[in-house]
């Protein structure tokens, strides 16, 4: 469905980091390599490919006849999947590409749904985009996890939970660490 | 100010005074209810627990869909804290800690982070107002006792009053007050981050060889990376924070010199007795940073971009708080 939609607007030349119509049909049809993903999800925090994608998606679902997602369904997802457990999840491998397409394919899942109730709701308010973008931004973040280190210990310091918890507290920046150490 | 042993020494009876101190207002002030004293003496009590036990056990921590299990030995003799961390899953890491001192390993990438911890900051959340604050903005309670790694537990509840903190639940063991479980809960009471031990051996038989690093000394070739002498410099920095949430007061304001950092960096800290949110000013950096809101366990992490200065506010709060404050940074 998608791919009609991006030849009828395909013409448009491309911004640098804008992905195009196509790009984002591609991405919608899972056709993207890993390159190309990553350039396509960052590209989506750009405001005119949030829309391309939030149309897309509208309309497909509008064509398929599905739609009439129950009241509160976004923050329902949002809280589930927030706290969704995976604790059988096999061992991250250091360059993980299906990690990286993983956590990618989680902030098109968050964006979606922000995008969905936007468009439902309200048309497309600026606030609500902003939102759709805050929510791409944080599982990018989660995915690459920032080296913000050196903050986080010198906070420590002073929280006043770390007598409480001896060493504990430690524990957050050897995960977060993990491969970025070398760095 | 402080130095060497002495000081820390006479920090640490400095520090005493004000809780008993702050414990005695307590009582005056909040006749009322006995929520602060409760509140600060199971606080107190957790506290003494972790510094003066000598125990060993597994510890797991969770946050966000991950989970890590650990092995921790806790050593307390004359010479003061000995402890020693190792992640049993995963790239092998370990934590050390020699009283003030903590050196984290990480052997695949032969480096070893030096830190050291100002234990004369312990519990500024004892401090009368801090007191009052934290009555002000959370509920205290005792919730459901449980079994939890062999031990009984009492359980407490810090609940937040408004939606820019997160609720805290903390599990005790009983007989000693030793902190067994941790969890971090969201605005909805869902767990966001967990600490907890699943099997623990207080009293345990440590000798001091069990606590050395395993590394020691390193291999010549591993890349020592100290941390530059990294407490505040108490001074007017400049800056402010113009919205700063409800119950939050600043601990302490100055420069502070951050590894991989080539200026001084400002930093704020701020309180509401319970948790800290700190706020880093610093020049534009070369490399590019991350911008907006990040996580790391259960601290949020917010960045901006103030005309040539990065801002970033960090705390075990809310993304909203610490966003809050991030746009609210200025030069007076």
């Amino acid at each position: 469905m998608g791919k009609n939609l991006a030849e009828q607007g395909g013409g448009r030349p491309a911004q640098a980091t804008e992905p195009t119509p196509e790009e984002v049909s591609q991405l919608m049809d899972g056709e993207l390599e890993a390159d190309g993903l990553e350039h396509a999800c960052r590209g989506l925090r750009e405001t005119s490919a949030m829309q391309t994608w939030i149309c897309y998606h509208v309309i497909g679902d509008a064509l398929r006849g599905c739609g009439g997602l129950s009241p509160g369904f976004a923050e329902r997802f949002a809280a589930r999947f927030s706290t969704e457990p995976t604790l059988m999840a096999p061992p991250r491998r250091h360059t993980a590409p299906a990690a990286m397409a993983w956590a990618l394919a989680a902030s098109v899942a968050a964006v979606c749904v922000v995008g969905w109730v936007a468009l439902t709701t309200m048309s497309l308010p600026p606030a609500a985009l902003a939102t759709a973008r805050d929510a791409t931004a944080v599982r990018a973040a989660d995915a690459r996890r920032p080296v913000v280190n050196e903050y986080v210990l010198a906070h420590q310091e002073y929280s006043p939970t770390t007598p409480i918890q001896g060493v504990q507290p430690a524990l957050r920046v050897v995960a977060a660490d993990d491969q970025n150490v070398a760095r | 100010m402080l130095r060497a042993e002495a000081g820390a020494r006479i920090a640490r009876q400095r520090r005493l005074r004000l809780a008993s101190l702050a414990a005695a207002a307590a009582a005056l002030f909040l006749a009322g209810t006995a929520f602060a004293q409760e509140a600060s003496e199971w606080l107190q009590r957790a506290a003494e627990a972790a510094r003066s036990l000598t125990y060993s056990g597994t510890l797991v921590y969770q946050h966000g869909g991950r989970v890590e299990t650990s092995r921790v030995l806790h050593l307390a003799d004359a010479a003061g804290e000995h402890e020693k961390l190792i992640n049993l899953e995963g790239p092998p890491r370990e934590v050390v800690r020699n009283n003030e001192q903590i050196r984290c390993y990480y052997p695949d990438a032969k480096i070893i982070r030096v830190e050291s911890r100002n234990s004369r900051n312990a519990f500024p959340s004892l401090l009368p107002q801090q007191q009052e604050t934290l009555e002000k903005y959370y509920s205290f309670r005792r919730a459901e006792s449980a079994r939890i790694a062999g031990l009984e537990t009492e359980a407490f509840v810090f609940q937040p009053k408004d939606g820019l903190r997160y609720g805290h639940k903390l599990w005790a063991d009983a007989a000693t007050g030793l902190l067994i479980k941790a969890q971090l809960l969201n605005e909805r009471g869902v767990p966001i981050e967990q600490f907890a031990f699943t099997d623990i051996q207080i009293g345990a038989k440590i000798e001091r060889d069990m606590v050395r690093p395993t590394f020691a000394p390193p291999p010549p070739d591993w890349q020592m990376r100290q941390a530059l002498p990294g407490d505040v410099a108490p001074q007017d920095t400049g800056w402010q924070v113009k919205d700063l949430p409800p119950g939050f007061t600043k601990l302490v304001e100055g420069y502070r010199t951050l590894r991989g950092k080539p200026a001084p960096v400002a930093h704020l800290v701020f309180s509401d007795g319970l948790v800290a949110i700190s706020v880093f000013v610093e020049p534009t950096p070369e490399v590019p940073q991350q911008i907006g809101l990040s996580q790391q366990g259960g601290v949020n992490v917010y960045s901006r971009q103030l005309k040539d200065h990065l801002v970033t506010v960090l705390g075990e709060t809310p993304g909203a708080t610490v966003r809050q404050m991030a746009y609210s940074v200025a030069h007076r």
